[in-house]
């Protein structure tokens, strides 16, 4: 004798058979479509083994209601405290713990969970952790009734999908270089910022329903995004898709007794990659059938592999190639000059709005560019449109450039997300040791003379071997993903394979050059 | 087709003609909620996206996708395609004075019934079923009609209602099934059930409750209704036979007997009363109910072999003897007690309260004749006045009765009028045949002479939010001449049945998570549509379903509660339906007075709150003991163990692990304790308490007992075992022992 769901609970079952409860004989739902759900999630479904919910004490952990509150209470209680001392610590940036942590520890290790795992920073933000606590009114209670407006975010900007992210990403990143708050600059800029995170994700999540501020305008949403496709997280799925598909009540959605609906608009059940699961385990906890596993899959599974590709990321992976590479470019003296006569006939400073939206979007143009020019040479112009393709978003709309220019710009995220990481290791490397005298600094111990404020983990020049060998990683992940990318995507739908095969691994190759030669100019530079 | 009048809220300045599907792409996850629910098709999964495709003209706008999508990612634009509702006459037709004529009239022609029917969607997961508290398969039986099948119609409606000619009339259908409907919750007309359903139930014949040959007319029933039922075992030898004795005769009572009478049961109904019908017969007047509608329950159930005895009253104490001579007893004595209002004069002749009231009105109309009390005036030469306190649907059927008598009636009540709980249809009703219905406003004092009444006194109210209690203002007093005055506030439960209740009533409100097949239904997702008042449909229907589940549980052995006397007062159709469900309950245990054998296994039902499994499988080896003995045995996690799974049980085993520090205050799991605090009554269940521990069980047990004991509920075993148990063969002395004397209590109850 086993434990058993009630079997008036167990979805599928209408109980047409319950004497006690007629309702079911008048309900005669459509079965829902099946066909073709076998092959379509055949390559991104993760294998059995890897369901890390499968034993029992990683269940028990992601049963219990209280997990999510203890991954984000300590980031909550030292993002307070950046404020804090932000606002009236010691205003020498390497000295200030605010600045300290932010800038040379937690922006890099968002990149390297960004990398390795997927959305593991969400599952663990303070920032949303801190609305949705205010929203639900609980720091980790099944509630009913939620505090705010609870709209839906205007369909005219979600049907862009992650593109407003990468709007608020680039308007932080002008701020931040703007007042040169990572540089770091004033610790007091770093608590404005963090407060201004604070503030505007509080307001998003009290005007909009669920995770809509995550989903749709979180600076970081986009890149955490489509950057963590490469990660090995595959993210809350279904053990047994056709029991999805024979629930009626979709508890993961809607939400159920234990579990709140899934705050990130995403369907187990459906879910094709990485990008729009928060970790957040609530779906687990909803299922009433335990059908829903904790999965691992082999990195960069969620590029390849998803049969769903989204424009909305092809274009955030262009636009932040885009950012990235000013953020290399404006290191150069060529960039110096550019900046300072556009600052003449302006009158605003470093970073000009002008250069730099100018050099993203046209960074972003070459990419879509080169793509479209392959795509009227490789892409045959007889495909066909499917019958429901009239109706579809901007997400899903198809046409002979996006036959090319999506599968490649997934197949650039390996080596544009290396970039981003390579940024990101001067500062670790060089000042991450300053955050024991910032420590000390509270208790008048540290100072600019310690040791440990001077001591840099690599000189220079290792930095940019470094540097310059992760994107040579990156260019090579990238490189082998678009070989696949381009069996699976682009050789079907172009009379020319090899032809295909070579242009996209041309465009990888490109940009990994350029990245990879940007960091040796600008060391030169400096 | 043309567009209900109706506002609704999404028109544009232009709407276009046909509605539009929008799905938004981003949000749409293709889990197919919503087409697997659309009642037309439009719906259709795109496996390429693996999101969903609508298609415009297959779309009506009935909007239950949108209601049924969990991430609201389906947007319909434009018209509810609703078609127009067939016009139903609800006024009165003809001379007022001394009329018994229906008010509110049928559909008048099977056209109009054909193009009635037509406008069902037929949904696929019908919300309109959800609104009936009697859950009628509703699409089921307007497709009959829509066939022409009226006999097909009225068998679907007779599986769930025994009063489809009474409901259709008497219900407030805007409130439940027709606002419950597709149509109304897109914010237009509903299909026009309730007249669909009179429709059906005024031309078909009513099909006998027993197989032809079983009935057996009234008084000599029992061998032939015997011998043709027991399909489902309910009759197994003479002997056998369960018996149940059902206190009152009206609705509630009348879902009872019929549906044991028809499983093949011995009824036995007491009447204290010389007419069958209770608040059928006397509570509604013949201008809603005529009487031979009214009469016709009865004379269908003692034909098939009711054992009806009028003029019967059974007192709270009686009902304990009643057990001793009947296998099971359903209380359905209603909520007899009028409610009176505490003003000074309340004493003089003249005062009276509704039940009285309308028990002489409706005797004085079927003769022709009028009331004396009402007859005394016309010597002066103007018109009787009748003055009701209270404006609700009593008051309403007081006043227009008072009026067909030939008097003046006014109806107050210090309430204001947006509160009130009256229907307006019912308002509209009085106010054209000239009841002069005052809100916001109270009597404080009745004057008469010779201790008669002859004025009132009376001064205005303000009630400033629904719910609460109106104050009564300082302002301008009216004094108004009155030859009657009639209390109709309400009724309540006396006191002594309540007691059965433990003492309240069960609430017709619920709060919590609601039933996810409910909430998938999408019935919760357009909470006041306007066609139901802005009414919250959904919330109204969870609550009335909350008290038809709680009808199932006997509140004292072999003691069943349902209709007024367990919710207060309500309405027919859901006293009905609480009728069937408890005999459906009684039909399924089977329970037999002490001396005679239970013909079905002990059923015993184990919830578990288990958190490592060590729990779950100490609760395994004791359900394994107790199948070992012969009884029906279901192991459940307590978070799924509800009213519905409690009876369905005989006897329950609460088996839990232990929650404290160390060995300090070391109780039941605190998901245990929250589940006892919220435990129906249990009515002397045999319950067994088992808990495991890992240094010490602290006060587990004596807690559970006591949370246990205070929901009626019977200890009969306790034990705890430790999770690093000495030896194994201590424990399986100790389960076989639970086992034992668990199943000897169940045997013992049934004896």
């Amino acid at each position: 004798m086993t434990i058993t769901a009630p079997p008036d609970l167990s979805p599928g079952s209408d109980r047409p058979s319950d004497p006690f409860d007629p309702v079911p004989v008048a309900v005669h739902l459509r079965p829902p479509r099946r066909a073709g759900a076998e092959e379509r999630f055949a390559a991104t479904d993760p294998r059995k083994g890897w369901d890390l919910a499968a034993h029992p004490r990683v269940a028990r952990v992601l049963r219990n209601r209280k997990l999510q509150f203890f991954l984000i209470l300590p980031n909550q209680l030292v993002f307070w405290l950046v404020i804090m001392l932000g606002l009236l610590g010691t205003v020498v940036p390497g000295l200030n713990f605010g600045t300290a942590i932010t800038w040379y520890i937690w922006f890099c290790l968002v990149f390297v969970m960004m990398v390795v795992v997927g959305r593991a920073w969400c599952a663990m933000c303070p920032f949303g952790g801190f609305a949705e606590w205010i929203q639900r009114r609980t720091f980790w209670q099944r509630t009913q009734k939620t505090l705010g407006l609870g709209r839906k975010f205007p369909e005219p900007l979600a049907r862009y999908g992650l593109l407003l992210s990468v709007g608020s990403f680039l308007l932080l990143t002008w701020i931040e270089e703007f007042f040169n708050i990572a540089g770091p600059g004033n610790p007091m800029d770093t608590s404005f910022m963090v407060l201004g995170i604070v503030t505007s994700a509080l307001i998003f999540f009290l005007a909009f329903e669920r995770r809509s501020f995550c989903r749709y305008v979180c600076p970081l949403s986009a890149l955490i995004g489509s950057v963590g496709a490469v990660g090995t997280a595959a993210g809350f799925r279904t053990r047994d898709r056709q029991v999805c598909l024979d629930c009626k009540t979709k508890d993961c959605m809607r939400g159920g007794e234990e579990g709140f609906g899934c705050p990130w608009y995403t369907w187990p059940g459906s879910a094709d990659s990485n990008l729009t699961c928060g970790l957040c385990t609530e779906c687990y906890k909803a299922c009433p059938s335990d059908n829903i596993g904790f999965y691992l899959q082999p990195p960069m599974t969620s590029v390849v592999a998803p049969s769903r590709r989204r424009a909305d990321v092809a274009w955030s992976v262009a636009l932040l190639w885009g950012l990235v590479f000013f953020q290399q470019f404006n290191a150069t003296n060529v960039y110096a000059s550019l900046d300072g006569w556009l600052t003449k006939y302006t009158g605003i400073a470093y970073p000009n709005p002008v250069d730099y939206l100018g050099i993203i979007v046209a960074m972003a143009a070459v990419f879509a560019g080169i793509a479209w020019v392959a795509s009227r040479a490789l892409v045959r112009d007889d495909l066909p449109t499917p019958m429901a393709a009239a109706k579809r978003s901007f997400i899903d709309k198809t046409s002979r450039f996006r036959a090319f220019f999506v599968p490649v710009a997934y197949g650039v995220i390996p080596v544009v997300g290396a970039d981003y990481f390579a940024r990101q290791l001067p500062k670790f490397f060089k000042h991450a040791a300053r955050i024991v005298p910032s420590v000390g600094a509270w208790f008048g111990l540290g100072s600019t003379h310690s040791s440990l404020y001077n001591t840099r983990i690599l000189s220079n020049p290792s930095i940019v071997t470094v540097q310059v060998a992760v994107i040579a990683l990156g260019t090579l992940a990238a490189a082998v993903a678009t070989w696949r990318i381009a069996s699976r995507d682009l050789v079907p739908v172009s009379d020319h394979p090899v032809a295909t095969r070579v242009t996209s691994l041309a465009i990888v190759a490109a940009v990994g050059l350029t990245a990879g030669i940007l960091y040796v100019l600008m060391h030169a530079a400096s | 087709m043309s567009v209900i009048d109706l506002p609704i809220d999404r028109a544009s300045d232009a709407p276009p003609e046909h509605p539009s599907i929008q799905v938004l792409g981003d949000r749409c996850a293709g889990c197919q909620e919503c087409s697997i629910r659309c009642p037309t098709g439009a719906l259709t999964l795109d496996p390429t996206t693996w999101t969903v495709v609508g298609d415009d003209a297959a779309c009506v706008g009935c909007r239950q996708c949108e209601r049924t999508c969990p991430f609201s990612a389906v947007v319909i634009e434009g018209p509810v395609l609703a078609g127009a509702r067939v016009p139903v006459v609800h006024e009165h037709v003809g001379a007022l004075a001394g009329s018994r004529v229906e008010t509110r009239q049928g559909i008048a022609s099977w056209a109009d019934a054909l193009a009635e029917a037509a406008r069902c969607l037929d949904c696929p997961d019908p919300t309109c079923v959800r609104g009936c508290p009697a859950h009628n398969d509703i699409p089921g039986f307007v497709r009959a009609v829509a066939e022409g099948d009226l006999d097909t119609a009225h068998a679907v409606l007779r599986r769930t209602t025994f009063l489809p000619d009474v409901c259709a009339r008497v219900c407030d259908q805007a409130v439940q099934c027709e606002g419950a409907c597709t149509w109304s919750l897109a914010g237009s007309a509903p299909v026009a059930i309730g007249a669909l359903e009179r429709f059906v139930a005024d031309n078909a014949p009513v099909p006998p409750l027993l197989p032809a040959g079983a009935s057996a007319g009234a008084g000599d029933y029992a061998a032939e209704a015997h011998d043709a039922a027991g399909s489902n075992g309910a009759d197994r030898g003479a002997d056998d036979r369960l018996e149940v004795a059902v206190v009152g005769s009206g609705p509630a009572g009348i879902g009872a007997a019929s549906a044991l009478v028809a499983a093949g049961a011995k009824v036995t109904v007491f009447e204290r009363d010389s007419e069958p019908g209770g608040l059928l017969r006397w509570g509604i007047p013949d201008f809603t109910l005529p009487d031979a509608v009214a009469r016709r329950p009865w004379e269908t159930l003692v034909e098939a072999g009711v054992d009806l005895r009028l003029a019967h009253e059974v007192s709270a104490d009686d009902l304990d003897l009643l057990t001793f001579d009947f296998d099971a007893v359903v209380v359905a004595a209603g909520a007899s007690v009028p409610l009176r209002l505490p003003v000074p004069g309340g004493d003089l002749e003249g005062v009276w309260d509704a039940t009285r009231f309308l028990t002489g009105a409706h005797a004085a109309l079927a003769q022709g004749t009028s009331l004396e009390v009402l007859s005394r005036p016309a010597t002066t030469g103007r018109a009787a006045r009748v003055l009701v306190l209270g404006a609700g649907n009593t008051a309403m059927d007081v006043a227009r009765s008072a009026r067909r008598l030939g008097a003046e009636a006014i109806c107050v009540d210090w309430m204001d009028r947006a509160y009130a709980p009256v229907r307006p249809d019912e308002l509209d009703e009085a106010a054209d045949e000239g009841v002069d219905v005052r809100f916001a406003t109270t009597v404080v004092r009745l004057e008469g002479e010779d201790g008669r009444v002859t004025a009132a006194r009376m001064v205005p109210t303000r009630q400033r939010k629904a719910g609460t209690t109106p104050e009564v203002l300082d302002g301008p007093e009216t004094v108004e001449t009155v030859d009657l005055v009639v209390m109709a506030m309400g009724y309540r439960v006396p006191p002594e049945l309540l007691e059965l209740d433990g003492g309240t009533l069960v609430p017709r409100r619920v709060d919590g998570f609601p039933d996810r097949r409910w909430l998938g239904s999408g019935i919760f997702a357009n909470p006041a549509p306007p066609f139901a008042r802005h009414q919250p449909v959904g919330a109204l229907a969870r609550g009335r379903e909350h008290a038809r589940r709680e009808a199932a549980l006997p509140r004292r052995e072999r003691t069943w509660v349902a209709g007024d006397a367990l919710v207060g007062p309500a309405t027919v159709v859901e006293a009905m339906a609480q009728g069937k469900r408890a005999a459906e309950s009684i039909l399924d245990h089977q329970p037999r007075r002490p001396g005679r054998a239970r013909p079905v296994a002990g059923r015993v039902l184990v919830a578990v709150e288990s958190r490592t499994g060590t729990t779950a499988a100490r609760a395994e080896a004791l359900s394994g003991a107790l199948a070992g003995a012969g009884a029906d045995v279901r192991v459940l996690p307590l978070a799924s163990v509800s009213t519905t799974e409690l009876a369905w049980a005989d006897a329950l085993v609460v088996a839990t692990w232990v929650e404290g520090l160390v060995v300090a205050k070391v109780g039941p799991a605190r998901a245990t304790r929250a589940w006892l605090d919220r435990l129906p009554p249990l009515a002397g269940m045999p319950v067994a308490l088992l808990c495991t521990y890992a240094v010490s069980p602290g006060r587990t047990l004596p807690l559970m007992r006591v949370s246990v004991e205070r929901h009626g509920g019977r200890v009969v075993a306790a034990e705890a075992l430790g999770r690093r148990s000495p030896s194994a063969a201590a424990d399986g002395n100790a389960t076989k022992a639970m086992a034992g004397a668990l199943l000897e209590a169940v045997a013992g109850r049934a004896e």
